[in-house]
């Protein structure tokens, strides 16, 4: 099947928002989705974007049953290593079920892999749930390592209440 | 009265900053991982287009470190994105000289960064810690943190330079 990769634009934000609901829906987690294509749209569409974004198109005659075109994305930003400088972190890569199959994770991954290369990133950072067994298997083939069986990293996080306090606790200049 | 000051890094401070950074990897064991240079911490946070923020601790003077520094602290952060809340605060080091320690400078430091999130419009502030890595975790939950890779299971993979390449060909 034709596909074809490209970078998001704004107009593209509702099929973003449309895919991100799908793979939350997936990883058990729907009603974690807070902000909708608005936000995205703010956020990726500045002058200081906050993330970049791919999307993976199928021409008219493939649509899906529902008539859309945008069957994939990759979102990703640049992050920093204190060990080793400039990285990419890949935060969202999806493909609609009826499109999986035909390379087009790869491509979109791809992409992303020669933006960090060209951007002198010297690794390419992801996470993945512990069960997801088909995504674990794609990664690890392409040479992801587990960081945190190796080296036991652990992710947490400060959001809502705990934040909150935090920020009203800070020194005055 | 405060015995320290805790202020945005500027150019001058890389080479502090560097050092820091090593003290810190060589507590988490991985010191000879540390391959960044000053000269790429200048670019990459004071140049054109910054990939991170930095926040000092500095003391005066007369209470600089046994060693002669008055950095003694630092925190590194930059802004990340969600696709389900949108922009966080990611911590990437936060460091505090040993002999520094128990006087409330880590906390504050947490505190401007909390605030700073805030003002940003961060719904959330993330970061990994080693799990062997008990007193940092214990600082952190006892302010509230959660654990995600223990609560819903999230790991942490990395594809190095050499695969980047074999697939970004065509």
């Amino acid at each position: 099947m034709n596909f074809k990769v490209r970078a998001a634009r704004k107009e593209d934000c509702k099929d973003i928002s449309r895919m991100i609901m799908e793979l939350a829906v997936y990883e058990k987690m729907p009603d974690q989705v807070k902000i909708s294509h608005e936000e995205l749209e703010r956020d990726g569409f500045s002058p200081n974007p906050f993330y970049e974004c791919l999307i993976a198109e199928v021409p008219d005659e493939h649509k899906t049953k529902d008539g859309y075109t945008i069957v994939g994305y990759v979102l990703y930003f640049y992050t920093y290593s204190t060990w080793k400088g400039r990285s990419v972190y890949m935060e969202d890569l999806y493909v609609m079920p009826d499109f999986r199959g035909k390379g087009i994770g790869k491509g979109l991954m791809a992409k992303v892999a020669q933006v960090g290369v060209e951007k002198q990133c010297v690794r390419l950072q992801l996470s993945v749930l512990d069960w997801n067994k088909p995504s674990l298997d794609f990664y690890v083939a392409k040479g992801a390592e587990d960081l945190t069986a190796k080296e036991g990293w652990h992710f947490l996080r400060f959001d809502g209440q705990s934040l909150d306090t935090l920020a009203k606790e800070a020194p005055k200049d | 009265m405060s015995n320290f000051l805790l202020r945005k890094a500027e150019p001058k401070d890389v080479s502090d900053i560097l050092r820091l950074i090593k003290e810190l990897a060589k507590f988490e064991k991985m010191e000879e991982q540390v391959i960044l240079t000053e000269k790429e911490l200048l670019e990459d946070g004071f140049g054109d287009h910054p990939f991170y923020h930095c926040v000092v601790a500095e003391v005066p003077e007369d209470k600089q470190s046994s060693d002669g520094y008055t950095v003694i602290g630092f925190a590194m952060y930059y802004f990340t994105y969600d696709p389900w809340i949108g922009k966080l605060l990611y911590l990437e080091d936060f460091y505090v000289m040993k002999e520094f320690r128990g006087s409330g400078i880590g906390s504050d430091i947490l505190k401007v960064l909390s605030e700073t999130a805030v003002k940003t419009r961060c719904s959330s502030m993330h970061f990994i810690v080693a799990e062997w890595n008990k007193p940092s975790i214990e600082f952190y939950k006892r302010r509230g943190a959660s654990d995600l890779s223990d609560e819903e299971g999230w790991r942490l993979y990395a594809i190095e330079k050499n695969d980047l390449l074999k697939i970004s060909a065509k």
